[in-house]
């Protein structure tokens, strides 16, 4: 394949990235997955909006009842006015937690659940999409990772001396198919914004979908209930994706939008990390990267991934 | 009272809270939802900045916007030793020139990190490029610099608000896929900008080890 | 000409002024990234631009003098060697696996830093290279291919002094040679030299800077006018299989190393200094509180704790006591084996390993003790961590390594001449009450180690808070049991009766099993356990090592099952 640089272009682009961008057809079970591709309320009636998921560029609006149409986009550009009237080849789409999720091929009925997020007196928010250049499943695993919080989220979600993570349980759950890590403890000096004290932190991690990630830990207060972050992915090509943040807080203090600035300042420092590995796609051989014990979680994920056959936004075990 | 209009995630804001954490100012944030709430084109962000754009400060009653020029207002004002925004005119021009490029750097670096990272519909190769000629010259700059015993942007033998204008869009450029790697000199001067006492970090961007105690 | 991913050439890669004190260089060679980085010692690292664990990029990682650490999860790996010292997550651990970095050949020559994709070749200097002092000019990248680079630079020669093409990329100019980076297949760096230094340098440097420049934006001009070449596409090396997996303990290999006795010295009344080298290149990685086993002429083998400080592996520093009633031991060293004497010593084993998460660490040491000790405060200093080292000798004529703890920046403190009321006394005081993240290390004679440890208790100190290494097995071994081992490898089934250790039935049934101390203190006749729940007696394995249940050491320790499989 040879690339040529666009015309009028004054300086090639430097390509950090040292493989050629692969393209793989996506496995069936990501094909027919319900992928999430925008907030709800951010998505203007009557008017485009463009997106890309899986490679392939998609059009979206709202409808007079305010319910999401998304389509394989032609010509359409952003801001263009449109009657959802005149769209017929629509893709499958349905809304779960203030998101719109679509999908290039047949989807379940249901999205998995996140029961919290019905509760009346939670505060929930998206916190903003966001573009990063990697993989989705390496940003599922540092979701998931505890041991970069002293070193990433200085002062927030860890701090030195406080580095150890303890012995944690992991099991991928048989029922509802999904990684589950439970019993993980951290001590956080602010672990959200209501907290006003260092803490140990409980928390518990689901992987309920290959590109999406919930956890539950302990609110600051409510100390009996657990606040619910959740980040959910949309493989844009195999080596970059948007994170679609989600919160579910028990705050009875603090506006949307200092909780969307608390969050983003987390997802904001995990970023400059995120688009500094390498290779971008997330290896499941065992031999390609050091795990320890810390990482047990990520071990099961990477696992969990190669037993689905989830081949996209991944470097599968060469058989 | 200081008062900063802020958002995290933007460069020209910290450079406000980097140039106040080096003075040793206190002030208050007024969170503002630049993304995704769009609160900088909302009716009431409006009257503070008719142009629509963060950082707004306020101080007691006047308001300022501009990133640049706040940094000139703070110095001026609050730096009692003179030396961020010295009053020599030849050094004020200097210094202004450079808050020019930080301006360029915002046109360029950050644009591409808005089109890649909040949906901006920006031309990313032409941003992209753009940054790269900036940068390939202020690498130039810089290193000839450091032959000529120069450390920082300007002439005097410490930092100025030109530093402080031009770091965070520089620091923050791998969010727009503007790689270093080819600006070595530009690379070190991070480095010297991050051992700045009284330094402070964003979301983005991580400290530098320490080096001056041991050395 | 293309590119070749193995073309094992030594090409230049930054020059020496790019590698200011405390600095990460990120640089680029034939399509590898590289993280290049001059350790506080002037030793120039060149390996490749990735963590092991997550595959982060070391470059955005900080340089701490001896070690660099990964900004993602803070792990830490040593100069020269690449080996890592360190996991935050598991603080209490020494990392059993040998875990290294890949690491690239280096040669830091006429203000560059040279290094290959390869050690295929040796460093050879470029015709001429020794006759003269260098300058390098400002080096300048160009997006285009190499080889058209080099084509281009050719062009700058005059009509009248064709240009001289030289083996690897380069071109001499007249005065000037120029060395072509291939940093890969559409990307490429000039670096300049010139013989001597000219009278005006800045002006020349901008002089060259410009006519480079010029080139530059001409050979981009023709470059944008061609198709790209496909960037080259190295793979990144797969780690081996004990790393991929997690165990708790890895059993040492048993690979001795020769050195050289390259200096013997008194360093105090009493206490002799060694410093062994290696042949040739560095040691391997230890971490701080590793000792090695060092083979003595007469057969048997001694351990002593390495002083050295981080990313030291030039050479490695031990004290030894000079008994003189002692036996053969430490007395062989001290009375027979002389500077340029060759030994033989084991690979660092670490079973003392030091905490770099405690908001305070105490280090309390009297005479020979401070051997591991030294080379945890070096550790701490480097990192700008708080420590505090108490130092307990009869007379100030006892202190050994005196100018190497002189030269630490923390509270180091010499007790001279105390009795031991007043010794006990000092621990009190230093250790106070404990709090949060506080860590105490001692070494020193039993005395010390038992003071130190009672007091420490008594003031609330919890045991995991309280670090201590044993060199000697004082636990009464309990011999009781009688059980079946079968050797899994050597298809022998035998049986261990009460009173005797499996070490001596394996010996007794014609196998040689190597060993040392047999009292469960070296771990010279560490085994793999198969099958079966070990009876640990010894001091060697720590706790979770010893849960592992992966490993026995043969001399001393037993089974609670009725059998146990070895692999041996
Ligand atoms: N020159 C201005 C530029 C400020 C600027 O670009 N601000 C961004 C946020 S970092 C903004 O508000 N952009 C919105 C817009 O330009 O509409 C400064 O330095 O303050
Ligand atoms: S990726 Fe480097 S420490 Fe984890
Ligand atoms: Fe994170």
């Amino acid at each position: 394949m040879r690339r040529t640089m666009p015309p009028n272009f004054p300086i090639p682009l430097h390509a950090p990235n040292r493989y050629s961008p692969p393209m793989t057809t996506p496995d069936p079970l990501t094909l027919n997955s319900w992928q999430v591709i925008a907030a709800l309320d951010e998505l203007p009636p009557g008017l485009v909006e463009r997106t890309i998921l899986l490679d392939t560029p998609l059009a979206m609006t709202r409808d007079r009842d305010g319910l999401p149409v998304v389509w394989r986009r032609t010509d359409e550009e952003t801001g263009d006015e449109i009657d959802p009237e005149t769209i017929f080849d629509r893709l499958p789409v349905t809304t779960g937690y203030g998101f719109v999720w679509t999908s290039l091929g047949t989807p379940p009925t249901d999205l998995f659940p996140i029961p919290e997020y019905a509760e009346p007196d939670r505060v929930n928010m998206s916190c903003g999409s966001i573009g990063i250049h990697v993989s989705a499943p390496r940003a599922v695993e540092n979701f998931l990772d505890m041991g970069h919080f002293p070193y990433v989220h200085t002062d927030i979600l860890g701090a030195e001396p406080h580095t150890e993570v303890k012995e944690y349980d992991v099991e991928v759950s048989e029922e509802r198919d999904e990684v589950l890590a439970t019993r993980c403890r951290f001590f956080q000096p602010r672990a959200a914004l209501s907290a006003t004290d260092g803490m140990e932190v409980e928390y518990v991690y689901r992987v309920p979908h290959p590109y999406c990630s919930v956890l539950y830990k302990s609110s600051p207060e409510a100390p009996e209930r657990r606040d619910v972050i959740a980040i959910f992915l949309q493989p844009v090509s195999e080596e970059r994706c948007r994170a679609h943040l989600l919160q579910s807080m028990i705050d009875s203090t603090s506006t949307i939008t200092e909780l969307r600035r608390f969050q983003q300042t987390i997802f904001g420092q995990d970023k400059p990390i995120l688009e500094n590995q390498y290779p971008k796609r997330l290896p499941l051989d065992p031999r390609s990267e050091t795990p320890i014990r810390a990482d047990k979680s990520a071990i099961a994920y990477r696992r969990w991934l190669s037993q689905k056959g989830v081949n996209y936004g991944v470097i599968p075990v060469a058989s | 009272m200081i008062t900063l209009y802020d958002f995290e995630l933007s460069g020209n804001c910290y450079k406000l809270r980097l140039l106040m954490s080096i003075l040793r100012l206190r002030y208050d944030v007024i969170p503002v939802d630049f993304f995704p709430g769009r609160q900088h084109k909302s009716d009431w962000f409006l009257k503070l900045n008719p142009f629509g754009q963060l950082p707004v400060l306020k101080d007691d009653d006047l308001v300022l916007s501009d990133s640049g020029a706040i940094l000139a207002y703070l110095a001026k004002k609050y730096d009692e030793t003179g030396l961020w925004f010295p009053d020599d005119p030849a050094i004020t021009a200097e210094i202004l020139r450079w808050h020019a490029i930080a301006d360029d750097i915002t046109a360029t670096a950050s644009a591409a990190r808005l089109a890649l990272g909040f949906d901006y519909d920006f031309d990313v190769p032409k941003a992209q490029a753009g940054a790269h000629r900036i940068f390939r010259l202020m690498d130039e700059h810089l290193w000839f610099g450091e032959r000529e015993g120069r450390d920082w942007l300007c002439r005097p033998a410490h930092p100025t608000t030109a530093d402080i204008a031009c770091f965070p869009y520089v620091m923050l450029s791998e969010e727009g896929g503007i790689g270093r790697q080819d600006y070595p000199a530009l690379r070190r001067w991070c480095d010297r900008v991050r051992r700045i006492p009284g330094f402070t970090i964003m979301s983005g961007i991580f400290p530098a080890g320490r080096a001056l105690e041991q050395a | 000409m293309t590119l070749s991913l193995t073309d094992s050439t030594w090409y230049p890669i930054a020059s020496s002024d790019d590698l200011p004190f405390r600095h990460v260089y990120q640089g680029q060679l034939l399509g590898r990234e590289l993280a290049v980085w001059r350790a506080d010692d002037g030793n120039v690292n060149v390996w490749e631009n990735r963590c092991l664990h997550r595959g982060v990029r070391l470059s955005i990682g900080i340089n701490e003098g001896g070690e660099l650490k990964c900004q993602y999860h803070g792990w830490r790996y040593a100069n020269r060697s690449a080996g890592c010292t360190y996991i935050p997550a598991h603080p209490a651990d020494a990392p059993a696996r040998r875990i290294q970095n890949r690491t690239y050949p280096v040669r830091e020559a006429f203000g560059l830093i040279w290094s290959a994709a390869n050690d295929d070749q040796p460093f050879q200097p470029f015709p001429g290279a020794e006759t003269g002092e260098w300058f390098p000019l400002r080096p300048i990248p160009v997006n285009a291919a190499p080889e058209d680079v080099l084509a281009g630079l050719v062009t700058l020669a005059p009509d009248d002094q064709p240009a001289d093409i030289l083996p690897g990329l380069a071109v001499r100019l007249g005065a000037a040679h120029y060395f072509v980076q291939p940093v890969d297949s559409n990307r490429a760096v000039i670096r300049g030299l010139l013989q001597g230094q000219p009278e005006d340098a800045v002006t020349t440097l901008r002089s060259y800077n410009e006519t480079l420049t010029k080139l530059r934006d001409r050979l981009e001009r023709a470059a944008r006018k061609k198709p790209a070449p496909e960037p080259l596409q190295p793979s990144f090396e797969q780690v081996s299989v004990d790393l991929a997996t997690m165990p708790d303990i890895a059993i040492p290999r048993g690979n001795t190393i020769t050195v050289v006795v390259k200096r013997k010295w008194a360093s105090a009344d009493g206490i002799i200094g060694f410093e062994l080298a290696p042949r040739e290149g560095h040691l391997p990685t230890f971490q701080p509180g590793a000792h090695i086993d060092v083979h003595l002429p007469n057969g048997l083998i001694r351990q002593y704790s390495i002083t050295n400080g981080p990313g030291e592996l030039l050479s490695y520093i031990i004290g030894v006591k000079a008994e003189s009633a002692g036996k053969g031991g430490s007395k062989i060293l001290v009375e027979s084996v002389r500077e340029g004497d060759l030994l033989s010593i084991s690979e660092p084993r670490n079973n003392f390993p030091l905490r770099r998460d405690a908001v305070r660490t105490v280090l309390i040491a009297a005479g020979i003790g401070i051997t591991p000790l030294l080379s945890m405060a070096r550790f701490l200093d480097k990192s700008s961590l708080p420590y505090e080292l108490h130092y307990f000798t009869r007379l100030g004529e006892h202190i050994a390594f005196r100018p190497e703890l002189e030269a630490l920046h923390g509270k180091v403190q010499f007790h001279t001449g105390l009795a031991r009321p007043e010794i006990a006394q000092t621990i009190s005081q230093t250790l106070g009450e404990w709090s949060h993240a506080q860590h105490v290390y001692v070494c020193g004679p039993s005395a010390l180690l038992e003071s130190v440890r009672v007091t420490a208790a008594t003031q609330g100190w919890p045991e995991e808070s309280i670090h201590f290494e044993y060199f000697k097995n004082d636990k009464v071994i309990d011999d009781s049991s009688s059980f079946e081992v079968e050797l899994a490898r050597s298809a022998m089934t035998l049986q261990v009766p009460a009173g005797k250790t499996i070490l001596e039935v394996m010996r007794e049934a014609g196998l040689q099993v190597p060993s040392s101390c047999e009292q469960g203190a070296c771990g010279t006749c560490l085994t793999g356990v198969i099958e079966g729940e070990c009876d640990h007696q010894d001091v060697y394995l720590n706790d979770t090592e010893k849960r592992a249940n992966t490993a026995i050491l043969t001399c001393v320790s037993r089974a609670k099952s009725a059998r146990l499989v070895l692999d041996i």
